[in-house]
């Protein structure tokens, strides 16, 4: 599983990096993170509002900063 | 250490998308047009009525959390409306033939689009409070 963050480098978007890699590493989800930082990439998935969080390509979140919680239920199929 | 100055986090500004119909006819057009001039007036930015029609999950998201979502119709069929509402989405409308033009007979102008474009970047301000 792939875990995407979308951003340009703001501390927002490496804030839920560092959430994202944390709550994978604690729970040892079967997932890898991958920054995107290229703004026509980001554009690209259609997403206007960073930081995003995708999950193999489906944008599940766009400008809110998650928490753990959020993060985690995300990468389990959570809506 | 300053943080990157350059940076399209929304998380703490106002993020007013803006979306036109660009349909075949002479108000497709016209809504195109007056979307892009209020991107170039820096009224919100621009991004694609289509993508969100086509369920695209980075655009529907992008629109879930987005301050403002500005719908620019070009004829009260409201092909932009019906999208966003299929998607339960929130949204301003503006429909271009409620400014005096008429679909299918006034040509587009530079000046017809400033008008038009001029009279809903007025009433998006208004609704701003």
């Amino acid at each position: 599983m792939k875990v995407q963050i979308l951003g340009t480098g703001c501390p927002k978007c490496r804030m839920l990096e560092e959430t994202a890699r944390r709550v994978i590493e604690k729970y040892n989800l079967p997932a890898e993170v991958e920054k995107v930082t290229d703004l026509d990439a980001i554009m690209d998935m259609g997403v206007m509002i960073t930081p995003a969080l995708a999950i193999d390509g489906e944008v599940k979140s766009a400008g809110k900063i998650l928490n753990e919680d959020q993060v985690k239920s995300y990468i389990e199929g959570g809506k | 250490m300053a943080d990157q100055a350059s940076c399209s986090c929304g998380s703490n500004r106002e993020t007013n998308l803006l979306y036109s119909c660009s349909g075949a006819a002479n108000t497709g057009l016209l809504a195109d047009q007056v979307m892009r001039t209020l991107m170039h007036d820096k009224v919100g930015s621009g991004t694609c009525l289509a993508a969100v029609g086509a369920d695209l999950s980075g655009f529907i998201v992008s629109a879930r959390n987005a301050t403002r979502n500005i719908v620019i119709d070009g004829c009260p069929v409201g092909c932009g409306k019906r999208i966003f509402e299929k998607n339960s989405l929130p949204y301003h409308h503006f429909v271009a033939t409620d400014y005096g033009v008429e679909k299918g007979k006034t040509f587009i102008t530079g000046d017809v689009i400033e008008s038009v474009a001029s009279k809903i970047a007025s009433e998006i301000q208004a609704a701003k409070g």
